[in-house]
């Protein structure tokens, strides 16, 4: 796997291209070229109430979204990469994966949006909406965020995001496809973490040697998984805890500094990802870092 | 602080300061009421208002409150005709806190000088009007907006009258914004390799969008209001005739217009244009549509008593129809694959603004109700006595219809009609008299409210959706006053001249 053409998704909001910066450095990874695109929310310009669609408004976006394009083309083509744009009107999650089909891409990269609860609830999450159908892999983006730590709001600044991922796996089907995955990310990351977490709900009951038996098969596995790394010619090491999964991978990830986090595509159901949310679904909204989805 | 939200600051100071002005003079009339007739609201449901088309234990608020208390449902409904076409930016992103504004122009002086009076009114109308109205809305829309026709038509005038014809059928069934938003993508894609498309959308709007709706109270939003206010399920159908001949007529005029520009044109469908054989997904929702109709009759068949909601009382068979509804629309949600709508372009979007409009809209058109049901007491006696003959009913409705949204204005024509012929009587007692006796007035007011929508973009709410969608694909639509002044002038007024003459 190779993430030759990547789709960028942008609302042109503050940092958006030192976010593009960072995605510039999968050059070295065998990056090719990024399609810009720009999706100008339907509701934004049509079904004015009792009026009409607001043309002259559309057409202003457009170029506003052209220019600023524009200048990034500029920046890309610097750094020997090319790049395509494309700016429609209509649902962005409908057009951004019917885009990624069309420009046959292999990463789509989509920015985090903050949005109320009302939100939530009833429009679904924007993000997970476009995790849950993408055929190809899905990188959250996440230039700066804040985020609460220890009772502290701090800041994070994510660059060199593809320095040091963290795959965590559950052994599933979707977490060996990431692990293939990883294949991607050859001459560009430097240390892949790899880390597995006993969740609590197993161990609830056992006995001690079952946990016992059971951490030690999974350090096997962890092991596996880094021999399989190895043969990618990327250094690894591995890391076990046991406890609430989405916390614990979000502390992991602190503790180990990971720059990213890459998981497998939950194979739940629209209904069990829409009311509970999947594991990965979990980390995307929860973590600091930008978190990779890998189907 | 940004710009709207300094904006909403001011205008919550402004009705703050208007409060104590706008109602000084009916103050003390507003204790006499209180003291002599009804005091408090418990008081007064429990007399007064056993269901909620009832209408009496405040009727005479209607005969205190001034004429200009009317003016922040005026106002109102100029917003809707003037902002989008001044200000189509403005009114695009805060036309909620517009119709919020105007609502509590008219809620916060109402409830200073009513207190439990005006907080019944407002209660009432909220739950026995504008909740059922939305949310019947709300299940057509999502329920029609799951259902997609694919396929590629060649855009003939066989083809094309074919289509609306269709649509003039179903849009009694799905409800005139169901229908056109079902089959306006297919009838823009048909035409896309013709010249003159405009005229054809004009005609989809006249046709599909307003006239075909005036068979059941699903179809228009202003006969489901009428509906909700006692007149039978099947009594539309006593406008048939009117219908038919403006559906003949126009149906005709488009048929050779179409054919003549088709022949003019000399076009033909591109080779390269990929043929797909027609197919509507979704079926399941018209089974869902099914039982849309369903609770709808129901609700007017059935007898279970009524309970006492913050006050007012509505019937029981009220509420499970509105939660049948509501879990019709969440089935179709349910059922129907995320793909489907998007393919379909379905946005929550247009439901959300008629939500917020109508709400400004229902409460702001208290005093104006009150006004006209008190008769010829009410400062609206001139208006009533004004309108005397049915041609009377079906000219003024419908011009107001034209400009104002027509749900609200058939309300007030219903209203005046109460008012004309049974002032004194309760709703319930009024309203069948009305559709027996004196029929052919609410034959008047129902034609001219759903016919006279289409004499422009304003005067019903899926004119302005197909008017978008339209505009988005590429289809040049005629400004505001060009839609009027080159289509329905021309085309509809002469037909309703021709409907005056033979019915009214």
């Amino acid at each position: 796997m190779r993430f030759k053409t990547v789709l960028f998704h942008t609302h042109f909001r503050e940092l958006a291209l030192n976010s593009l910066r960072t995605i510039m450095e999968l050059k070295t990874a065998g990056l090719k070229s990024i399609v810009l695109t720009h999706i100008i929310p339907r509701d934004d310009v049509s079904f004015v109430p009792y009026g009409g669609y607001l043309k002259e408004t559309e057409i202003q976006m457009k170029t506003e979204a052209q220019i600023r394009f524009e200048d990034w083309q500029k920046i890309l083509t610097e750094h020997g990469i090319q790049s395509r744009i494309r700016i429609e009107v209509g649902a962005p999650n409908a057009e951004i994966l019917s885009i990624a089909e069309e420009e046959t891409v292999d990463l789509i990269v989509i920015g985090r949006k903050k949005r109320t609860l009302l939100e939530r609830v009833y429009v679904g999450s924007h993000i997970m909406d476009i995790l849950r159908r993408s055929k190809v892999p899905v990188l959250m983006s996440k230039y700066m965020v804040q985020f609460e730590w220890e009772g502290e709001q701090l800041t994070r600044t994510n660059e060199h995001v593809f320095e040091r991922p963290m795959l965590a796996t559950d052994w599933s089907q979707p977490s060996k496809n990431a692990l293939m995955g990883m294949s991607a990310l050859k001459g560009i990351a430097k240390t892949i973490l790899v880390v597995h977490v006993i969740d609590a709900k197993l161990t609830k009951g056992m006995s001690k040697d079952s946990i016992d038996r059971l951490e030690k098969e999974s350090k096997q596995r962890l092991e596996n998984y880094c021999r399989q790394i190895g043969q990618f010619g990327i250094e690894t090491e591995y890391h076990l805890s046991a406890g609430k999964t989405v916390p614990e991978l979000i502390r992991l990830s602190r503790d180990h500094k990971a720059s990213m986090i890459v998981m497998g595509k939950t194979g739940k159901d629209w209904f069990e990802q829409y009311w509970l949310g999947g594991v990965s679904h979990q980390v995307a909204e929860l973590s600091e870092l930008p978190v990779l989805v890998i189907s | 602080m940004n710009f709207p939200n300094r904006m909403a600051i001011f205008l919550f100071c402004v009705v703050v300061l208007l409060c104590p002005t706008l109602f000084p003079a009916i103050s003390p009339a507003a204790e006499t009421v209180q003291n002599g007739h009804t005091s408090d609201l418990q008081h007064s449901t429990a007399n007064g208002h056993s269901a909620d088309t009832s209408g009496h234990g405040h009727a005479n608020l209607g005969e205190i409150l001034p004429l200009w208390s009317c003016i922040p449902f005026a106002c109102m409904l100029l917003s809707i005709a003037l902002m989008p076409l001044l200000l189509p930016s403005f009114w695009h992103h805060h036309f909620g806190k517009v119709s919020g504004f105007w609502a509590a122009m008219l809620g916060i002086p109402f409830l200073w000088a009513f207190t439990g009076d005006a907080l019944y009114e407002i209660l009432h109308i909220v739950l026995a009007d504008y909740v059922p109205f939305i949310i019947l809305l709300w299940s057509l829309y999502t329920i029609s907006g799951g259902v997609l026709l694919r396929g590629s038509l060649r855009g003939t005038p066989l083809v094309n009258t074919t289509m609306l014809i269709i649509g003039a059928v179903l849009a009694s069934w799905m409800g005139t914004t169901g229908a056109a938003m079902l089959l306006i993508r297919p009838f823009l894609r048909a035409n896309n390799y013709r010249k003159n498309r405009t005229f054809m959308v004009v005609f989809f709007i006249f046709l599909v969008a307003n006239i075909g709706g005036s068979l059941t109270p699903l179809g228009d939003p202003p006969l489901f209001l009428g509906y909700l206010h006692g007149v039978t399920f099947f009594w539309t159908f006593k406008i048939f005739p009117h219908m038919l001949m403006v559906v003949v007529l126009l149906l005709i005029i488009y048929f050779f217009l179409d054919t003549f520009f088709y022949r003019k044109e000399d076009v033909s469908v591109p080779e390269e244009e990929a043929k797909e054989a027609l197919k509507i997904e979704g079926t399941y929702n018209f089974l869902l549509l099914g039982g849309v109709v369903g609770s709808v009759l129901m609700s007017g068949m059935v007898e279970f008593g009524d309970v006492n909601t913050l006050g007012v009382h509505r019937a029981i068979q009220d509420w499970l129809r509105d939660g049948l509804l509501i879990l019709l629309g969440i089935a179709s949600l349910v059922a129907t694959p995320i793909q489907l709508r998007e393919d379909n372009e379905f946005t929550w979007f247009p439901i959300i603004e008629v939500a917020y409009l109508f709400i400004g809209i229902f409460i702001t058109m208290i005093p104006c109700l009150l006004i006209l049901k008190a008769g010829a007491q009410g400062d609206l006696a001139f208006l009533i006595n004004m309108v005397k003959k049915p041609f009377h009913y079906f000219w003024i409705t419908g011009m107001l219809s034209s400009f104002l949204d027509n749900a609200p204005t058939y309300l007030t024509f219903f209203n005046t009609a109460l008012g004309s012929f049974y002032s004194g009587l309760t709703e319930a007692q009024a309203v069948p008299l009305l559709m027996t006796e004196n029929a052919v007035y609410l034959k008047a007011i129902s034609a001219g409210a759903v016919f006279f929508g289409a004499c422009s973009y304003i005067g019903n709410a899926p004119n302005f959706m197909v008017r978008s969608i339209a505009e988005e694909a590429g289809t040049p639509m005629p400004s505001f006053f060009g839609y009027i002044l080159k289509y329905a002038l021309v085309f509809l007024i002469p037909t309703f001249v021709i409907v005056t003459f033979i019915f009214f």
